[in-house]
């Protein structure tokens, strides 16, 4: 049994590696776009995730500090644990900081939390050296991206800070690494400004200093034998707060925070898989004008037009297969280069992989069409 | 019942266009062709060969007249069947001025691709290709690509995929023209020695007059008329 396909390939192997190849890092630029979505998602559960803890209450009329400016009372927490559904509650803040890295400035976020409080937002699983906060001052636990190693110091504001713990994988939903520090000292970041700024302040008549006792957000945790919606229900009623259960915050995170840059991402995604059918579609267009002349003696000597299609549709799906794999080796071998985070995931593929089937498909008519309407007589002279 | 008539043509016509641009190529051919006969086909260029050529292999559809492939009756004003491709499959062989062979398959493969479309057993086509590389001498090339054998040895191979389908006729487009003189004759030769052994009728294009001596008949397109001379 010839199989022409086959043996065709077997004649331009080199020529059909490298066609794969290059359709395969186009396939495999789409699988690190789906990674950086699915990463996105991933990023902005950590925090979440890592918290566990069931209610979120931020200033009334926001969506929360993930999605826009969340300021409410500190002391709201004592008030939380009146309630009798509340087993435990603390103050957090979330602010974007720079710190130094590598003569450069980072971007991190700065979590602050109550270091003797009973809600410890740091996840002990991703703590891979050093310890948790255990002084109200000048201590911070950093992500492992920033680069410092256990002693560091870093200068933050007016005070110098004391790596004693690093995480990984710890990151915000916009992909900056975290940092962990006092809620103390978090406020102080937050709210000491610059003798200068006081300064100018006094002029005006502002009271310098402000109210530094401001948080964003409360966190909460119901005890079991209560329902945590009615008891966000509750408190929505009592407090005159924005009250979220953790699905609500979620929903916050992935609908609002994430949405857009999902969406952009998606169209890249259909436009890189658009463009990557029609390079195979051009690419079998041309290996099929190269096969004209044996196309036409073929038809001429008899062979029906089945057997030569049959040729045309193997090679595109075998120049879409093999592109898929490279494009799976490729994505792997650079996924961890990029900055932010990115997930590859087998369900992606699978589904890239339909896909690149279908598109293979699509692709061959076109060197199909140019088998069908190929003139049997262009094999003769005249 | 089997006859020698190999191909017949009664009032066959080809013309092509409309109006101003319409040109008469063909007018009422008669003529019948005999298996084991060797017939040259001469013509001066435009008149016609390739036309008359390409309606005897089914290819192009003559205008009108009754056409016949060995006993079967294949055209009547238009084809009787709508698979002319596969009478080309099963009655005819070919032979073009280049050998045309696959260039991505082996000789092997070359000479049983046609026997695997006409559903031949594998076993069978495999040992008929291996007589024929046998009989044109060039037996141990069986598994060399196209591009590893001289011009020579490509066009033996083209006669015996040309023959691989058991033909009632084989149809060879100046199958010398490639060639130089010695080889030229030689293949001549062949194509008379396989009209007498393997009972095909062969109608052979060509421009060279030193060809004619070793045809049977030379059929010849004179003012859109076929005559033999």
């Amino acid at each position: 049994m010839i199989y022409l396909a086959k043996e065709d390939i077997k004649h331009t192997l080199g020529k059909f590696i490298v066609t794969a190849m290059g359709v395969g890092m186009l396939l495999g630029i789409v699988l690190i776009m789906i990674g950086v979505y699915r990463g996105m998602i991933a990023d902005a559960r950590v925090i979440l995730d890592d918290l566990d803890v069931d209610l979120w209450v931020v200033q009334e009329d926001t969506l929360g500090p993930f999605a826009e400016a969340s300021r409410i009372h500190e002391d709201l927490k004592f008030t939380l644990k009146g309630y009798q559904a509340i087993d435990k509650s603390e103050a957090i803040t979330f602010q974007n900081i720079q710190i130094p890295f590598h003569e450069k400035q980072l971007s991190v976020m700065a979590i602050g939390y109550d270091v003797y409080g009973s809600i410890v937002p740091i996840n002990t699983k991703r703590l891979i050296a050093g310890r948790t906060l255990q002084n109200d001052h000048y201590e911070i636990v950093v992500s492992d991206k920033t680069d410092y190693k256990l002693g560091d110091t870093i200068p933050l504001g007016r005070d110098i800070y004391t790596v004693v713990g690093i995480t990984h994988g710890t990151v915000a939903s916009g992909g900056d690494p975290l940092v962990y520090v006092s809620l103390k000292d978090a406020q102080t970041l937050q709210f000491t400004y610059t003798n200068k700024r006081i300064q100018t302040d006094r002029a005006r008549g502002i009271p310098s200093g402000g109210d530094a006792h401001l948080v964003n957000a409360i966190i909460a945790t119901v005890y079991p034998s209560y329902r945590v919606d009615a008891t966000a229900k509750t408190l929505r009623k009592w407090l005159h707060k924005g009250i979220y259960t953790r699905e609500q915050q979620t929903d916050v995170l992935t609908k609002y925070v994430v949405e857009k840059a999902s969406k952009q991402i998606g169209l890249f995604t259909v436009i890189l898989i658009v463009v990557a059918t029609i390079i195979i579609s051009l690419i079998i267009y041309t290996m099929t004008l190269e096969k004209m002349k044996e196309i036409s003696i073929m038809k001429l000597i008899g062979l029906p037009n089945s057997t030569i299609v049959k040729m045309i549709v193997e090679e595109t799906l075998l120049l879409g297969v093999l592109a898929f794999i490279f494009g799976n080796v490729f994505s792997h071998l650079i996924y961890t280069k990029f900055p932010k985070n990115v997930v590859l995931q087998a369900p992606d593929a699978l589904t890239l992989f339909i896909i690149v089937v279908i598109a293979s498909i699509v692709a061959s008519f076109v060197g199909v069409k140019k088998v069908i309407s190929a003139d049997p007589t262009a094999a003769i002279g005249g | 019942m089997s006859t020698k008539q190999a191909i017949k043509v009664e009032n066959l016509n080809k013309s092509f266009g409309k109006g101003d641009a319409f040109v008469d190529v063909i007018k009422d051919a008669n003529f019948t062709i005999n298996k084991g006969e060797l017939v040259a086909l001469i013509a001066p260029s435009g008149a016609g060969k390739t036309t008359l050529l390409m309606m005897l292999g089914c290819v192009n559809e003559p205008n009108s007249g009754t056409m016949w492939l060995g006993d079967e009756k294949v055209f009547e004003n238009k084809w009787l069947t709508k698979e002319t491709r596969k009478i080309r499959r099963e009655k005819i062989g070919f032979i073009f001025q280049a050998h045309y062979l696959i260039p991505f398959l082996n000789i092997i493969d070359n000479l049983t691709l046609l026997p695997q479309a006409n559903k031949v057993a594998d076993k069978e086509s495999k040992a008929k290709a291996k007589e024929l590389l046998k009989y044109f001498d060039i037996a141990d090339k069986e598994n060399a690509m196209p591009s590893q054998l001289s011009g020579g040895q490509n066009q033996r191979v083209a006669i015996a995929r040309a023959l691989m389908n058991n033909p009632e006729i084989i149809l060879a487009d100046e199958p010398t023209a490639a060639l130089d003189m010695n080889r030229s004759v030689d293949v001549v030769k062949m194509l008379k020695k396989i009209a007498l052994e393997q009972d095909v009728a062969i109608v052979m294009v060509t421009h060279d007059d030193r060809m004619l001596e070793y045809c049977d008949r030379i059929m010849k397109i004179e003012n859109r008329s076929v005559v033999f001379v």
